[in-house]
């Protein structure tokens, strides 16, 4: 089956008045449908840089480059902005952590769900009203009409979040691009909101990449996670494998980090990565980790290969398979 | 009975309340919100108390009022068997100092990380230059930055840098009680690790006492010694970190526990069960306030008040157990 997204060697660099900005430095990512990609990562590692890439919403001065970039088949590369305008919100669709982001706060959210859709669909203004009445039912919201009249800051935070999913899936895109969605929230509206993300996954058969800082939001939804360090992705695989088994240095110390209740005993010193991100300013000799790895070494100062290891698990390091899975 | 519990209690809340009218738009008559309604806690000399609820809940306006930055409208709190709010500043400031959430915006932009540690000692009017230039290299090495950030700007730090520098700030009068709200949720996984191991070795090194503020219950969970749950104002569940997390008995209590993801696959996401009415301070139910989502609703609920029951450990207000 052809991935419903398929990216290769994506590169985002941003002219800054100290040189080029290498943001993102040649990702591959591959999404089937019905699957969530967790692509997880720190501040400034690339992984929202690398979303607004594939949707063509980088900042004007950004410069994208890519050797594949492809919806299903359509060649996103070969798109003028014109003809991508109407890709988006049809077949590849956004969400953000602000739900602020994608409502507009001077139209009554029936508005501009009617606009999305008749953006994209030959509909009537009564037909367009219904189809959003029915998506607002379908992401569990009460009382559709009512809601349809109201504005944004009517709403709370978890409406908010659920209008904008609506939003985004009334015209049945084959991926959603989800960056934070649920950051903001309080914990029991994260797992109502998720929960309801993967019911509407399951019925529209629905592609996922859920961009996130949250360890424990990948490991419950995604199937596959990327895990991004200084514009790479520096470790790729199933995430039952990554989290029973992480080989790269980077992806064991961000998991040592996290406190698990019940796992890690109380009060004990949490794992910790020393050092800071290097500067993406120019090119990076070498492994991008080297400077903050406990396992650095001096072949570390060469490019470390991809290295595979199991079934499609992939990780960008100089230590061999057997190596990375004994420190794990 | 410990030793920390026969001690007097470093800070207290008695009956502690704050409303505020909230504006309803220029033709409607102001509204009074009750945010904090009631409140009575005790943290003893090197606990960490825990407070969780969800946003609204009042646990921020509860802090402030326990840093005695706003009054109470109702009750008092303490810090050293004093009443916070009547304590004269410089004295409120030796005894009870924050960390806040964001580094980005509770550190002067303007001044100089030299002179955002130096001021608590500045405002103390009790020592000469060179003792406060000494003080601040050395507390600026002890949370674990480096002499030459002592000239930078804020904007020059970055986000784990700067929550050093706010906690810096905090410390370096030598209070007794830090108020921490929200301290790493601005943070990154790894630098939050790195801040959590930070508070944990200042609290036994300085022999401090904690008020963590937070919605993330793994952070909670891994610092506190003891946890109350708010809800609505009111804390609605006190108890030992260990029974909390063990035996949750306030239903909000339990679906707050299990709505916590971990970073462990193949669980799911938990159905929580609460339907999709968020609490609404502006609009607080008769009886429990917790009734229109409570998944064990009795009739009771809707009409009376749970009774707070409480032993020597714990506390809980739910019909359930009456």
């Amino acid at each position: 089956m052809t991935p419903v997204l398929t990216v290769e060697a994506l590169r985002v660099e941003i002219p800054v008045k100290t040189g080029l900005l290498r943001a993102v430095r040649g990702i591959d990512l591959a999404i089937r449908a019905g699957e969530t990609h967790g692509l997880v990562g720190e501040s400034g590692s690339g992984k929202s840089l690398s979303a607004l890439g594939i949707m063509g919403l980088l900042p004007a001065r950004a410069r994208r480059s890519a050797a594949q970039l492809r919806l299903g088949a359509v060649d996103l590369l070969a798109l003028d902005e014109r003809a991508m305008e109407d890709v988006r919100g049809d077949r590849v669709a956004m969400i953000f952590q602000e739900p602020m982001t994608s409502l507009n706060p001077a139209f009554t959210v029936g508005a501009q769900l009617t606009e999305t859709l008749r953006r994209h669909r030959k509909v009537s203004r009564g037909e367009a009203l219904e189809r959003a009445a029915e998506m607002l039912t379908r992401v569990g919201i009460s009382s559709p009409r009512t809601r349809l009249a109201q504005y944004p800051h009517q709403l709370s935070g978890g409406l908010r979040q659920r209008v904008m999913i609506a939003m985004a899936l009334l015209c049945e895109p084959k991926l959603l691009i989800a960056d934070e969605p649920t950051t903001a929230l309080d914990v029991t509206v994260q797992a109502q909101i998720l929960r309801l993300l993967a019911e509407l996954q399951r019925a529209m058969g629905l592609a996922i990449l859920l961009i996130t800082h949250d360890l424990s939001v990948v490991a419950r939804v995604a199937q596959r996670v990327s895990v991004m360090y200084a514009g790479e992705v520096v470790e790729t695989g199933a995430v039952a494998d990554v989290f029973a088994r992480p080989a790269h240095p980077y992806t064991r110390g961000l998991m040592a980090a996290v406190p698990v209740p019940g796992k890690v005993r109380r009060g004990a010193p949490l794992g910790t990565i020393a050092g800071v991100v290097p500067s993406l300013v120019g090119e990076i000799d070498g492994c991008a980790f080297r400077a903050r790895c406990p396992s650095a070494h001096d072949a570390c100062l060469r490019l470390p290969p991809m290295r595979s290891v199991g079934d499609d698990r992939r990780y960008r390091c100089h230590l061999p398979p057997e190596v990375a899975e004994a420190r794990a | 009975m410990t030793q920390a519990e026969a001690a007097p209690p470093i800070l207290e809340a008695r009956d502690l309340s704050r409303a505020f009218d909230v504006g309803q738009g220029m033709f409607a008559p102001a509204k009074t919100i009750t945010a904090v309604d009631g409140v009575s806690l005790a943290l003893r000399p090197g606990e960490v108390l825990g407070i969780v609820g969800e946003s609204g809940c009042g646990k921020t306006t509860l802090a402030r009022m326990l840093l005695g930055l706003i009054a109470p409208t109702a009750g008092e709190a303490h810090v050293d068997g004093r009443p916070t709010h009547a304590l004269p500043g410089r004295e409120r400031a030796r005894l009870i100092q924050p960390v806040f959430q964001d580094p980005y915006s509770s550190l002067n932009p303007r001044r100089r990380i030299r002179d955002i540690v130096a001021l608590p000692l500045i405002a103390q009017r009790r020592f000469t230059a060179r003792e406060i230039a000494m003080k601040v290299a050395a507390m600026l090495d002890r949370v674990g930055l480096a002499p030459e950030l002592l000239d930078r700007l804020p904007v020059q730090l970055s986000g784990g840098q700067r929550q050093r520098v706010a906690i810096a700030r905090a410390l370096v009068a030598e209070p007794k009680v830090v108020i921490c709200d929200e301290p790493t949720s601005a943070l990154d996984v790894s630098v939050q690790a790195q801040i959590l191991n930070l508070l944990a070795d200042l609290r036994r090194d300085l022999g401090l006492s904690y008020v963590l503020i937070s919605h993330n219950l793994a952070v909670v969970e891994h610092l506190a010694s003891r946890v109350a749950v708010m809800y609505l104002g009111r804390i609605v569940e006190e108890a030992p970190v260990d029974a909390l997390f063990a035996a949750p008995r306030h239903p909000y209590t339990r679906t707050l526990l299990a709505s916590v993801l971990t970073p462990e696959p193949g669980l799911g996401i938990p159905d929580v069960g609460l339907g999709t009415t968020l609490p609404d301070p502006t609009n607080v139910p008769p009886g429990c306030r917790f009734h229109p989502r409570c998944p064990q609703v009795m009739e009771v609920c809707r009409t009376v008040p749970p009774p707070r029951l409480t032993t020597a450990h714990n506390a809980v207000e739910c019909h359930l157990f009456a």
